[in-house]
């Protein structure tokens, strides 16, 4: 019976072909009519090094990378000896045959594939390797190779010579699996009418800006968030605003208040040792109200710690990073195609309460490719901050003390807009003040225009029961894992559901609450060591929780969390 | 800069309700002078000037003038003020600071505001000294000279910012002095009317903790006329020499940063979000997208 769904890992040392097989591979199931889902690690080196990349492809949407391999491509040795305990119990394995021994007890279910001499004789060099390796994958899960040669065609319009020989080694791998051939067949992708695209959660969040309004990004490299430095290079030019490479993180998120103060949507992008860098400014920008967004793709800690992978554990410097308490807004996307939406979230949070917005994705999330709905642009509602422009002349007041506590923004260019930003502890005018009931009004202010934040203004994800007895509560990108992990459950009889805040700062107490109303057990599973949102929940709503913490570097899979769920010994 | 209205605005226009809260006497009293009076003569537009500053007793000028201010954090008005004058190009930007503010926290933002030339000023109100914390030594200050955080001596040698300037490809550098505001005046009017990054270096004396006033009015002499400003490396051997030279001692014109990127603007492919997104598309028989950027 052919499957719903096929899990495939390729695997071998960089530079080999492996990352090439794997986004052919991606790129062509996705234009093959299959959702699809990727899962890469990196090595830290530069060239070299062991890599591994992982497609799984169904016709139904796929909610994460999946944690048994249905088949696995080793290129060398050593892509054996780390992955073959990840194969599911009829797994099966196509292997180089010069380069990697397969024990005995594997070889009804291992093929040896020809890469090296089919790449030479028919693909005409070694590079051919990797249309050898995608050829003798489409053979065994029965994938019509046509959205690949569709590929090739395309990237070697101007080579015809190396698009043929690609082609070619392409059919010669088609049948090296030999009878194993058809053995791991999917289902047919059903024809959709729907457009759907496919990009990583750094390009959603790099077009969501873009869709938002964005105007000025100045940002520094860092792995793994430099895409959106990248993309946003190339294209933010072409809708006429600018994107800056600054000499660190401190000058960029400088620049951006600075372009934000001259009345433009700004951003920047970084992970955790960049975050800490703009800390003190972040506290600037929720002092003095200039609206910016800062993306933290987040990557293993402490200090340098492991760039390449991943982990959620700037909950807590996002939340409360800093000196002095200064108000700012925590929003993290739970998919790649709310990478998009959330980052539009976040100008419209930032530009109305005029208040710094962190947006929170990991390693996994921000670089993993997926197929998801095209969002539809034509109606976007997009939110603007309140400017002096609306104030009567001679009235004007920055820091006024409002119904909503928003004060109206001069924006250089308005004559009666005129006021000095600080970060001095100020008057209603923006006057340095220091007196007691000034601090008390002022801070008071700050933070009573989140408020909103903490209703039905935000779109909060529940899945599954929506007041069960196990509640799990998650955020960012465990989503996927835990979505089916509960469905799994809940097809096992258990009274069980999700709740993943969007926004995490200001706290959505209360909605917590009703979700864990009739709770027996509140699981909480989270990639960090010391588990920073269990420790947020119990703080923000006293209650009694599970934490399901881990830091191996790798996002859970359904697996990991339906072993929680069902209190099961992981297997 | 805008074009003059039939009655020029005055000095006085430039001030604002705040009266300055620097000790009397103190040098930065005619560095704010010498501003209100170049502004004056420029005639800027108030609503269309933005002062920009760190932290430290120079630093709260902007709180003095009537024009948009943002007083930053420590060391950091530089990429502030370039944030600014990106964003929109129109305004007229300048960043103020003392020695400590741009030599020492802000350090790392100096060569690469001047390499990349935006079209700002930056005037330094230069006292060698950290005033409003009370008298520790700056990256400005003597070598064996005495201080709360240097008691047996500053071991360090001082900075040449006018060197440092010139080396990382300011496009305007120049001395003055805030007891002479008739120069120092004339300095911002030109920084302000340069294209490109411009630097003054002032020296502005903090009568309470490094009283070098009279000394420096002893000491200071222009710039010879011989001085061929467009000469870098004239500048540079003028700047290394030091000798309390007041003047301009090098001026370019090049390319500022916001031409280049309206250039680059202007000659980007328009494209919209709807484009963007369809070259990700991934449905059957769609034009195919690059899997990476």
């Amino acid at each position: 019976m052919a499957r719903k769904s096929v899990v495939i890992r390729l695997a071998g040392e960089s530079g080999e072909g492996v990352i090439s097989s794997g986004d052919i591979l991606t790129q062509a199931a996705a234009r093959g009519g299959y959702w699809t889902q990727t899962f890469r690690t990196y090595p830290a080196e530069i060239k070299g090094g062991p890599c591994m990349y992982q497609v799984r492809m169904g016709e139904d949407q796929i909610y994460s990378h999946g944690k048994w391999v249905d088949l696995l491509v080793c290129f060398n040795q050593e892509a054996w000896d780390l992955h073959w305990d990840s194969l599911a119990s009829d797994g099966v394995i196509l292997y180089d045959e010069t380069a990697v021994e397969i024990p005995d007890e594997y070889a009804s279910r291992a093929r040896p594939v020809r890469m090296e001499k089919l790449a030479k004789e028919i693909g005409g060099s070694l590079r051919a390797k990797n249309m050898v390796a995608v050829g003798a994958v489409s053979g065994v899960i029965s994938f019509d190779t046509t959205p690949i040669e569709e590929l090739v065609l395309r990237r070697y319009a101007h080579k015809q010579g190396v698009a043929d020989a690609n082609i070619a080694a392409l059919r010669a791998g088609g049948d090296e699996s030999g009878d194993l051939k058809g053995s791991l067949e999917i289902t047919k992708a059903v024809e959709v009418e729907a457009d759907r695209i496919l990009l990583s959660g750094n390009q959603a969040i790099a077009a969501g800006a873009v869709a938002a309004g964005l105007e000025f990004f100045a940002g520094y490299p860092i792995t793994p968030a430099s895409d959106i430095l990248e993309w946003l290079s190339a294209k933010l030019p072409q809708v006429g605003g600018i994107t800056i490479q600054c000499e660190d993180e401190i000058a960029s998120i400088s620049a951006v208040l600075g372009a934000s103060y001259a009345g433009a949507k700004s951003m920047t992008a970084t992970s955790g040792p960049g975050l800490s860098l703009m800390t003190e400014m972040l506290g600037y920008s929720g002092t003095a109200e200039i609206p910016c967004v800062v993306i933290d793709a987040q990557r293993g800690g402490p200090s340098t710690g492991l760039p390449t992978k991943t982990e959620q554990s700037d909950l807590q410097h996002a939340l409360y990073g800093g000196h002095g308490e200064a108000p700012r807004v925590v929003i993290a996307p739970i998919t790649v195609e709310d990478c998009f939406w959330a980052t539009i979230d976040a100008f419209n949070y930032s530009e109305r309460y005029q208040v710094p917005v962190i947006l929170l994705t990991d390693q996994g999330l921000a670089t993993r490719m997926e197929v998801i709905h095209k969002p539809d642009t034509s109606d976007l509602e997009l939110w603007e901050r309140k400017t002096a422009a609306s104030v009567a002349d001679g009235e004007y007041k920055r820091y006024e003390l409002t119904q909503d506590s928003i004060s109206p923004m001069g924006i250089p260019g308005e004559l009666n807009g005129r006021y000095v930003s600080t970060g001095i502890e100020h008057d209603e005018l923006g006057h340095p003040a220091y007196t007691p009931e000034n601090h008390v009004a002022m801070q008071t202010k700050r933070w009573a225009k989140l408020d909103p934040l903490k209703t039905d203004l935000v779109r909060h994800e529940l899945y599954g029961d929506a007041q069960p007895e196990i509640a799990v509560i998650g955020f960012g990108s465990t989503y996927g894992a835990v979505r089916e992990a509960v469905a799994l459950a809940k097809a096992e009889g258990a009274s069980v559901g999700a709740f993943y805040p969007r926004v995490l700062g200001p706290f959505p107490a209360d909605q917590v609450a009703h979700f864990t109303a009739n709770a027996k057990r509140i699981v909480i599973p989270e990639v960090n060591f010391t588990g920073q949102l269990a420790r947020l929940v119990r703080g923000e709503c006293g209650l009694q929780v599970e934490s399901h913490a881990k830091c191996d570097g790798l996002p859970f899979t359904a697996d990991d969390v339906l072993d929680v769920i069902m209190e099961r010994v992981p297997s | 800069m805008s074009t003059a209205p039939v009655t020029k605005r005055k000095p006085t226009d430039y001030k604002s309700d705040l009266k300055p809260i620097w000790c009397p006497g103190c040098g930065d009293f005619g560095v704010l002078a010498s501003l209100y009076r170049a502004f004056a003569e420029l005639d800027l537009d108030p609503a269309k000037t933005v002062v920009v500053s760190g932290i430290g007793c120079s630093s709260r000028l902007p709180g003095f003038v009537s024009t948009y201010g943002f007083h930053s954090l420590h060391g950091r008005p530089l990429p502030v003020a370039m944030g600014v004058k990106l964003a929109n190009p129109d305004l007229n930007v300048i960043a103020v600071g003392g020695d400590g503010d741009g030599f020492a926290i802000g350090a790392g933002h100096f060569p690469h505001a001047a390499r990349r030339n935006i079209d700002i000023t930056y005037l330094v109100m230069d006292n060698e000294i950290y005033g409003l914390t009370k008298g520790q030594v700056s990256p400005t200050s003597l070598t064996d000279q005495k201080a709360p955080s240097t008691p047996w001596g500053n071991l360090e040698t001082p900075l040449n910012t006018l060197a440092f300037a010139v080396a990382s490809g300011a496009s305007f550098v120049a001395r003055g002095a805030s007891f002479n505001t008739k120069l120092l005046t004339e300095l911002i009017v030109q920084a302000m009317e340069h294209k490109g990054f411009s630097y003054i270096d002032a020296m502005s004396p903090c009568v309470v903790f490094n009283n070098h006033q009279e000394e420096w009015k002893e000491l200071v002499t222009d710039v010879s006329p011989d001085h061929d400003a467009a000469d870098k490396v004239a500048a540079f051997d003028l700047a290394l020499k030091g000798g309390f030279k007041l003047g301009i001692l090098y001026r370019e014109q090049r390319a500022t940063l916001n031409e280049k990127y309206k250039a680059l603007v202007d000659a980007a492919k328009d494209s919209t979000i709807e484009q963007m997104l369809e070259a990700f598309n991934a449905r059957k028989g769609a034009a195919i997208g690059k899997p990476t950027v």
